[in-house]
């Protein structure tokens, strides 16, 4: 055991502290965390309408809250709350992505997160088109419809129009391009910034104005490399946006990739690996965790505004991010509640019990730094395995719960400290049956980390001690 | 007297505290006892201590992904 610490000690941190630490990567961390406020909000908003409006038709035969003053007048308001956070979550992110990336190089944030919003706006859709076929015209009101600007025959109308972004083009699905443009032409800007390619004012000017006009120069080339990239790309690939050929060439693959078992249990096992050896797990794996799995949990909350569960299962993903949350890491990563629970039932060491009953409280709410330190978990040979093993089980049985339909997929964003069996009753847009597969994971691992509590009674607190120093 | 557990960079935090100096807040390395390092600090206020050292280590780019607790250490 203590030769298997040494040698991932030895190969592994280093690369987990060189991925943690990459500024780029920690910039794109942030930016996920950047829009939390926004997402949080529009996930609340979503969550109400789901209780008010979602879950009473379960219990009661014709219930429609649309109809109920009051009741009515709720949802419409979360409306609002929806379309300015979760309906626009990509414009969102693509701000926060410059912000933080400027940050990173130590430039004007503003400028920024203005360049990257813009560079990549620069390429959606502003128009709309949408075709009704089917119909019978006469020919005068087909005369009436093409006099009007818009396209008809007797048996089809197409209405289309400029100066209107589709929604679509603003919400989770902007993700994957905002990262590639607002990446690009946010370096492209710092870059210039950093060389001083700049227009320079003398010091009787404000700050704030000298700051803007020194970013002018960066910022117009960097969105004039951006308009060229996609004034070439509209000849290469005619008739699509760079933003649907990001969706069908990188994001889609990539999002289904994710929502294989094998990547799962990946994610899970090295989420785990790096608690154990005190790196911030989520932290370091944020790329992968908030970028791919968080993408496809607000997809799945757009999903549940539109057309609720049902919608979800058809188009939706399985597992998301808060997944993760609901069905593995009750109490915190590592399922430690589960442990704390063992603790307080089998464990003779006064040291052991100490510390469970300390950290009873914290881990109702997912925090589990006191037992994770106070035992410790960390570097602890004899709990490495079922600290491990626990949550590789816990995210299986949530994982085929979900693709067998025995429960429906996460489809909200809860705040990770929610109660556990609350957690996964709320972000599965209040389907019961949610914290029963929460429990059924609880129990088996429950049934992993008994026999290591039961085996550290044998143990010496101070044999301990020794492995870890 | 705070303590810090952190598996990792142990060096690295022991410069680091060792090192700070706020005026009214300073940190003496004192030992250090399996994953957990014991620093001496100048203040009576050891909440307030903990928090000056969480904050140091955080913003370093090598604590920033650091999963450790810092903490008042009552003797």
């Amino acid at each position: 055991m203590n030769a298997l610490t040494l040698w991932l000690e030895k190969y592994f941190l280093p690369i987990a502290g060189k991925i943690g630490g990459q500024k780029h990567l920690v910039a794109l961390r942030d930016a996920f965390i950047g829009t939390i406020p926004a997402t949080m909000a529009g996930s609340v908003a979503v969550m109400i309408n789901a209780l008010i409006r979602d879950l009473p038709p379960q219990f009661f035969d014709g219930y429609d809250g649309n109809s109920i003053p009051i009741i009515r007048e709720i949802i419409g308001i979360n409306g609002f709350v929806w379309n300015g956070t979760l309906a626009i979550a990509g414009l969102i992110f693509v701000f926060s992505w410059g912000y933080n990336l400027a940050k990173a190089y130590g430039v004007n944030e503003l400028s920024g997160g203005i360049v990257s919003t813009a560079a990549t706006i620069a390429g959606v859709t502003f128009a709309f088109s949408g075709t009704l076929s089917g119909l019978s015209l006469d020919e005068a009101t087909v005369t009436s419809i093409n006099d009007a600007g818009w396209a008809a025959t007797a048996s089809e109308i197409t209405a289309g129009g400029w100066g209107w972004i589709p929604l679509g083009n603003l919400n989770a699905n902007l993700f994957f391009t905002a990262m590639i443009i607002g990446f690009v032409s946010t370096v492209i800007f710092a870059k210039l910034m950093l060389a001083n390619i700049t227009i320079k004012l003398p010091d009787s000017v404000p700050p704030a104005v000298s700051t803007a006009f020194a970013s002018i120069i960066p910022a117009t080339i960097a969105l004039y490399v951006a308009a060229l990239f996609y004034f070439v790309f509209a000849k290469v690939v005619p008739g699509m946006t760079f933003l649907e050929w990001t969706q069908n060439t990188i994001a889609l693959p990539l999002l289904g990739l994710s929502q294989g078992f094998g990547a799962v249990i990946l994610v899970t096992l090295f989420v785990q690996l790096f608690w154990f050896f005190g790196i911030h797990g989520p932290n370091v794996l944020a790329p992968i965790l908030e970028g791919v799995f968080g993408v496809a949990q607000i997809d799945n909350v757009n999903l549940f505004q539109q057309g609720g569960t049902e919608l979800v299962i058809e188009k939706g993903y399985m597992w998301v991010r808060g997944s993760f949350d609901a069905y593995s890491w009750f109490g915190g990563s590592g399922g430690t509640i589960v442990l704390i629970i063992a603790i307080i039932m089998f464990s003779k060491r006064k040291d052991y019990r100490t510390v469970a009953n300390l950290s009873v409280g914290p881990g109702i709410f997912n925090i589990n730094e006191p037992i994770m330190f106070g035992l410790p978990i960390v570097l602890n040979p004899l709990l490495f395995f079922p600290f491990l093993l626990a949550p590789v089980v816990s995210v299986s049985i949530g994982y085929f719960a979900t693709i067998a339909g025995l429960v429906a997929p996460v489809s909200q964003q809860v705040a990770w400290v929610t109660p556990p069996f609350l957690l996964s009753f709320l972000a599965t847009g209040a389907d019961w049956r949610a914290p029963i597969v929460t429990l059924v994971a609880m129990l088996a691992s429950f049934v992993i980390w008994a026999p290591f509590v039961m085996a550290a009674n044998k143990v010496e607190p101070e044999s301990t001690e020794e492995n870890q120093s | 007297m705070i303590e810090i557990s952190s598996p990792t960079q142990q060096d690295r935090i022991i410069d680091l505290l060792t090192a700070i100096d706020t005026g009214d807040v300073t940190f003496t390395f004192k030992e250090k006892k399996g994953i957990s390092l014991y620093f001496d600090t100048t203040t009576d206020d050891l909440e307030q201590a903990a928090k000056i050292a969480k904050r140091a280590i955080k913003a370093e780019p090598w604590g920033s992904i650091l999963y450790f607790r810092s903490v008042p250490h009552h003797q």
